[in-house]
This record gives structure tokens, sequence and C-alpha cells, in this order.
């Protein structure tokens, strides 16, 4: 699977609420952010905490402003997010 | 807030107790916990994603009441029961 994704393009967080473990901490729920850089591919944490099988996929750093994220503050939180959380940020037509 | 999400970021906490020359663990028990984890990580029993669905399958006010390594003692004693490695009785037993 190629990556869906570069460094420099916007993308959107997913915003569902799965009922497991996954690494898309809430706070980055459904928050717009900037593809830093690609860091490899890792199994989904969402399929192997069910003990599914959980093929390597891409991740990647994305950076979030903190008034996206908390609504106030100057700095930047960049977080390792897998493919499967984000989507082009120019599809979200309602937030 | 339908479960834990144990990956940072929950806001309205004071601030983290840092502690001059932490040691690695507070009592013998958490070294054993720490070890039984990796064990049972490293045979295969359960992956270290289970055991971070374990945690955050806690009730949420027990996991804000427990300490670091409590909360690893109960995911793993989560794990073996639903493993099938031990039984909640034999675990209860000693």
């Amino acid at each position: 699977m190629a990556e869906r994704f570069g460094p420099g393009d916007r993308v959107q967080a997913s915003r569902t609420d799965p009922p497991y473990h996954t690494r898309l901490p809430r706070y980055a729920r459904g928050a717009i952010g900037t593809v830093m850089e690609r860091q490899g591919r890792y199994p989904l944490p969402d399929r192997s905490a069910r003990s599914l099988p959980a093929e390597p996929e891409p991740v990647y750093a994305v950076r979030f402003t903190a008034r996206e994220l908390f609504g106030a503050g100057d700095h930047t939180v960049t977080v390792d997010l897998w493919e499967s959380y984000l989507r082009p940020a120019a599809l979200e037509g309602n937030r | 807030m339908a479960r834990i999400n144990d990956v940072g970021g929950m806001q309205g906490f004071p601030p983290v107790a840092q502690e001059v020359d932490e040691p690695p663990f507070h009592a013998d028990w958490e070294a054993h916990v720490f070890a039984l984890n990796r064990a049972l990580i490293g045979r295969g029993v359960y992956n270290l994603d289970e055991f971070r669905d374990a945690i955050e399958r806690l009730p949420p006010q027990e996991y804000l009441a427990s300490s670091y390594y409590e909360k690893w003692f109960r995911a793993i004693t989560t794990l073996l029961a639903e493993k099938g490695v031990l039984t909640e009785e034999e675990m209860a037993g000693g």
C-alpha cells in the first residue's frame, strides 16, 4: 500500500470513539493538522488490541496547533498517527 | 467519555509530582509485575496492544484511583483469565 499522505499535507483526524484501544488521542479527534514526515509502517494497534491480524500501514508525524486542539496556546503538538486515523482535510465539509 | 483513552492529554489535573532521584520501582511487587508482563508478552500469551486495551477497560473510577503498576497488575489478571491461563479462583487462592 502506497503512502496516502506526505509532508505538508493537511489532514483531519477521525472523530470516532472506538470501544477498544487506539493510539489516536481523544484530544486530537476531529482536529486538522499538517503531516511533518513519514514515520515508517507499523501494525494498526486498534486491530492487534482485539487479537486481529494487523498488516503494517503508514504512520505519520502530524503537527497540530494548540489552538486547534485546546482552543488556546501558542505551541504545537506533534502526534504519530496511523493512516487509518486520517483523511484529507480538504474533503471535510462541516466540522 | 465512554472509556479511558490511556495515551495522555487528559485535562483538569494538578501538575505531575516530580520525585528527586526516583527509583525504578517503589516496592518489590512492582518489579515482579513489570517482569511478569514482559515474560507474558514475550511468550505470546497476549500482545502489547491487548495489554493496553485491558488497562483502558478498567472502570474509569478505578483507573483514576490506581497507581501505575496497580493498573498493570489489574490488566495482567484480566488477560490471564480471558486467555484461559488462570481462573479467577486460582488467582484469588494465591
